[in-house]
């Protein structure tokens, strides 16, 4: 297996060593304004001719260790035994998402899948539904691994790109990579603490929350982010929101918001916030969050030792709450793994990976996730 | 933090240097400020989070308070319902463990207080009740694996046992989310007084033997196991002279008598029998298996002297007498009714036959029986239609030799019959009653007629000691007076010993009260009883009729003389007139008017005749020659 770092720069098309121009796959992340023409992606197929194509639309991009909204990046990985599939679908809104994960996967099943790699719409989907038909049709012991498309801090449009389908909305792109030679590591986690009271969701809709406690969910988050719910939704991904089962401990998963209704006070969330659970509030610490990057690293490391391609998809909370300090979660990422292993990622507005304690793949929120592939000789 | 910054500063250089080392300050300078601005946004940011937390936590406090401030509330009352339930109650958490106690609940069970203790288990509660004796013969592993079943989820049960001396009802009911409540009522009251009243249904109050209700029950028993050869005897017995005592010595003396007579009866009998008492001083028992007819003579024979042997009743000696009727199941009858019947009549010709004795019953007792009830109705239709009649016989004043009155002599002529004498139909009418209409016929009839005869003669009539006991005699006796516009002096009312044997003061009363109007009080078949001087003092008695037997005797020698002088002497000096019945011969009206007699009356002087022939004598010369004819005869 090889890889190569590619880096778009408008008026001079991509750069890079040559060994990308055989590669079999290329990911790439960038800016929605700079993605939206469809030249990058178009500069791409003629640079790799023989390469399956992914990107998307971001919250920033990560290179190596740095994070950064300018260029549009990409990692070109060549493999030896690995075959690879490239499966899209049009993305459903709501509970649809369930049909068009299972479309996916009916394109992917076969022998020797092991595992699939998925970029989807960030705003038309429900990720958690999407993931579930995914993972319904492949079976539980397929791993998966990807993110929601961003647009930064502005939840307006966001794209992905597929082979020949320039990037766009309303699409889910998925790799499926076969073999018994290649090796993933998966990592996820967190950093957030909750706080303040344990609320109980008392009226929801799929993955529409309207009522906590009896009140409106969107007054809640109106009240403690003052004037910073001028900004909403995106700033709501200051204060993620735990969600648990109420009799099953240990099986929480944190939501991200995607987007507010004032009218019915409601607020949309990536996945399902169901009635009945119980809901905390989250916030953030630079230094705990970092420390939750680092442990992610730490978890994907624990399966495959000696990586040699990373895929870093963190959540654009953490970049809105981390600001400039960004950079410290990718660093601790880098300070973890072993050096010298090519790394790409990107700010999304959810994360695919299995659930630390259920193992089950699913979509997270506010973490960060890392996929770590290596191919045996 | 520092570490952090100086990261961050770092990172801010790097920005701001170009690739020939040469630092920006114009964007180092507004990437710093960003950075500033993103630390000052965090930090208000958490400040307003942890206020707004800290007043979220207070409000959340504030209502835990609330509610807790309700749950004390609502458990003070759930608790005070509890103590004020009489029930007993009991919870048990999922654990078993007692959870919720009232105070009722030991006081219930009738255990010490100490006994009941929240936290204990449901296999020590049962181990209490073991120790506290209320569950004998059971061991705690066996009585714990069946009881425990009232855990199991839906288990519902209801039930009473005793618990020690308790009766205690439960009921059970499994909880949804386990564990289970137990209520526990005491019974013991309600099923004592259920049982007291029960055997309030079935025995007699006053002396707690076995009550006519019960008794049937038991005959029913009997017989039906008489039905398989086992036989039995029933014996019923009357106490003589009860009502007398009762009378005299009032009813407290005679309860206390039935239940020495009941204490007596119980000492004669074996378990297997059993006493009844069927009202009043009537007594029953049932002798079951044993050999009869021998058993029940054997009991007869030691019941009558064991009864009739006196009672020491509140310092009184009270003395009695029983008769008893004996029948025996089930040649004398198959039903209770037929069985006590028999032995009713078997009772009947006991006393029939002296008292103080017993009788078996015999098929010929019911003939007779029959009988007597033919000729009651037949006497019955006899009033009614007319076929009784007076007659009247003549009393002579042997001083004029004039008749100066009749006697009215009741008769009947039956078809069948022919003509009933009053000693066979007289008995029956004042056994039943009948005696009442049948005396004011007989008044009202001998006044009627009395009152075609001449002024001066009196009418006779006879008033048996039932019409005594009957308030509307002296009621009868006016109306009869009144209608036939006789007056009370013409009437004179015959009354025998029986009359002054019951209840002395009503009897003076009326006697007094009939004196009132004028009717005249004879004292009939004199010197018979044997208190007869005593009446003598207690009445003024217009006139003493000296029984006939005594006549019979008269010049034949003897004593018969020397009492009918002593009786006319002593009337003489009483100021009252001597009568003689049954006058038969001359010689005997000699004697009578020897002796001071001033009437006599008899066969000598006219046989009973109807009124109009009396009618007829008083006026013919011959009926007043009727006397000196005996004159001469003498």
């Amino acid at each position: 297996m090889h890889s190569a770092h590619l880096a778009w720069v408008p008026g001079r098309g991509w750069q890079g060593p040559a060994a990308a121009a055989s590669a079999d796959l290329v990911l790439y992340f960038g800016g929605r304004d700079a993605l939206a023409d469809g030249a990058a992606h178009r500069a791409l197929q003629a640079a790799c001719p023989r390469a399956l194509l992914l990107g998307c639309s971001t919250g920033g991009q990560i290179l190596g260790a740095e994070v950064e909204d300018e260029q549009v990046v990409a990692l070109a990985l060549g493999f030896a035994g690995t075959r690879l599939r490239l499966a899209t679908a049009p993305a459903l809104p709501g509970d649809a998402s369930r049909d068009s994960g299972a479309a996916l996967g009916r394109a992917l099943v076969g022998d020797g899948l092991a595992g699939v790699f998925l970029l989807s719409d960030g705003l038309g989907v429900n990720g958690s539904a999407l993931v579930a038909g995914l993972a319904d049709a492949l079976g539980p012991d397929v791993p998966l691994a990807g993110g929601l498309a961003g647009d930064g801090a502005r939840f307006a449009t966001t794209l992905v790109g597929a082979g020949d389908l320039a990037p766009q909305r309303g699409l889910v792109g998925a790799i499926g990579f076969y073999g018994a030679g290649l090796r993933i590591g998966q990592g996820s986690a967190g950093g957030w603490d909750a706080f303040g009271p344990r609320r109980r969701i008392t009226r929801a809709e799929g993955n529409v929350l309207l009522e906590l406690d009896g009140a409106p969910a969107l007054d809640l988050y109106e009240r403690y982010l003052g004037e910073e719910a001028a900004g909403l939704p995106g700033t709501a991904l200051l204060f993620p929101l735990r969600i648990g089962h109420p009799t099953r401990p240990g099986h929480e998963v944190v939501r991200t918001i995607l987007g507010i209704d004032r009218d019915r006070r409601s607020m949309t969330f990536a996945g399902d916030v169901p009635e009945g659970w119980t809901a905390q509030l989250m916030r953030g610490d630079r230094g705990r969050l970092a420390e939750g990057a680092a442990e992610a690293a730490r978890q994907a490391a624990r399966t495959v030792p000696r990586a040699e391609a990373a895929i870093l998809v963190s959540c654009i909370g953490r970049r809105l709450l981390m600001g400039q300090a960004v950079a410290d979660e990718t660093e601790a990422v880098a300070a973890t793994l072993p050096p010298g292993i090519p790394g790409i990622g990107f700010y999304a507005y959810g994360e695919i990976a299995p659930h630390a304690a259920a193992g089950a793949s699913a979509l997270h929120n506010q973490t960060m996730t890392i996929t770590l592939l290596a191919e045996a000789a | 933090m520092d570490g952090a910054l100086h990261r961050v500063f770092a990172r801010q250089l790097a920005k701001a240097t170009d690739a020939a080392g040469r630092v920006d300050l114009d964007r180092l300078g507004a990437l710093v400020s960003e950075a500033y601005a993103d630390a000052e946004r965090d930090h208000r940011r958490v400040d307003r989070a942890m206020g707004l937390m800290a007043e979220e936590l207070q409000a959340a406090n504030r209502r835990l308070q609330h509610l807790v401030e309700e749950l004390r509330l609502q458990n003070q009352r759930i608790e005070a319902t509890l103590e004020n339930l009489s029930l007993g109650v009991a919870m048990f958490d999922a654990g078993e463990r007692l959870v919720v106690a009232n105070s009722q609940l030991a006081e219930v069970l009738g255990l010490p207080p100490e006994a009941v203790r929240t936290g204990m288990t449901y296999r020590d509660a049962l181990a209490e009740g073991i120790k506290a004796g209320h569950f004998p013969g059971r061991d705690l592993d066996t009585l714990y694996a069946e009881r425990r079943r009232t855990f199991t989820p839906g288990n519902s049960r209801s039930f009473e046992e005793a618990r020690g001396d308790r009766i205690v009802a439960t009921a059970t009911r499994a909880l949804p989310g386990g564990g289970c409540v137990l209520t526990f009522q005491d019974m013991t009251e309600r099923r004592r007084a259920e049982a007291r009243i029960e055997h309030m249904a079935r025995h007699d109050a006053l002396t707690g033997l076995a009550n006519r209700s019960e008794l049937r029950t038991r005959l029913d028993a009997a017989l039906a196991r008489s039905r398989r050869g086992e036989g039995f005897a029933l014996l019923y017995l009357d106490l003589d002279r009860f009502k007398a005592v009762n009378d005299t010595l009032g009813h407290p003396v005679g309860d206390e008598l039935l239940r020495a007579v009941t204490g007596r009866l119980r000492g004669l009998v074996r378990e297997t029998d059993l006493v009844a008492r069927l009202g009043g001083d009537e007594f029953a028992i049932i002798q079951t298996r044993a050999e009869q007819p021998e058993a029940a003579t054997a009991l007869a024979r030691r019941l009558v002297p064991e009864i009739s042997a006196p009672y020491d009743i509140e310092g009184q000696q009270v003395v009695i007498g029983t008769s008893v009727g004996i029948a025996l199941a089930p040649a004398d009858g198959a039903t209770p009714d037929a069985l006590l019947k028999a032995a009713d009549l078997a009772l009947y010709r006991a006393k029939a036959e002296g008292r103080g004795t017993w009788r078996f019953f015999a098929p010929e007792m019911d003939a007779r029986m029959q009988a007597r009830r033919k000729l009651e109705l037949d006497l019955r239709r006899a009033l009614a239609e007319g076929d009784l009649k007076l007659l009247y016989q003549p009393q002579i004043d042997t001083a004029s030799g004039r008749i100066i009155g009749f006697e009215a002599l009741l008769r009947w002529h039956d078809e069948e019959r022919g003509v009933v004498a009053p000693a066979e139909f007289v008995p029956v009418a004042e056994e039943t009653g009948l005696i009442i209409p049948i005396g004011d016929w007989v008044l009202r009839t001998a006044c009627r007629e009395a009152a075609t005869w001449p002024a001066e003669v009196t009418v006779a009539v006879n008033v048996s000691a039932v019409q005594f006991r009957n308030e509307t005699l002296v009621e009868t006796v006016k109306q009869a007076l009144a209608q036939a516009g006789l007056p009370g002096r013409r009437l004179e009312v015959e009354v025998t010993e029986g009359v002054m044997l019951q209840d002395t003061a009503a009897t003076l009363a009326i006697l007094h009260r009939l004196r009132a109007l004028g009717v005249r009080i004879s004292m009939d078949d004199f010197g018979t009883g044997y208190s007869s001087l005593s009446y003598l003092r207690s009445f003024p008695f217009d006139k003493i009729k000296i029984d006939q037997s005594f006549i019979r005797d008269l010049g034949q020698g003897g004593d018969a003389r020397a009492i009918v002088r002593a009786i006319a002497g002593l009337s003489g000096s009483l100021g009252m007139r001597t009568s003689a019945e049954g006058v038969e011969t001359p010689a005997q009206y000699a004697e009578l008017q020897a002796e001071g007699c001033a009437e006599v009356q008899g066969f000598l002087f006219g046989r009973p005749v109807p009124s109009e022939v009396a009618r007829e004598m008083l006026r013919l010369p011959a009926a007043r020659a009727g006397a000196p004819g005996a004159q001469d005869a003498a």
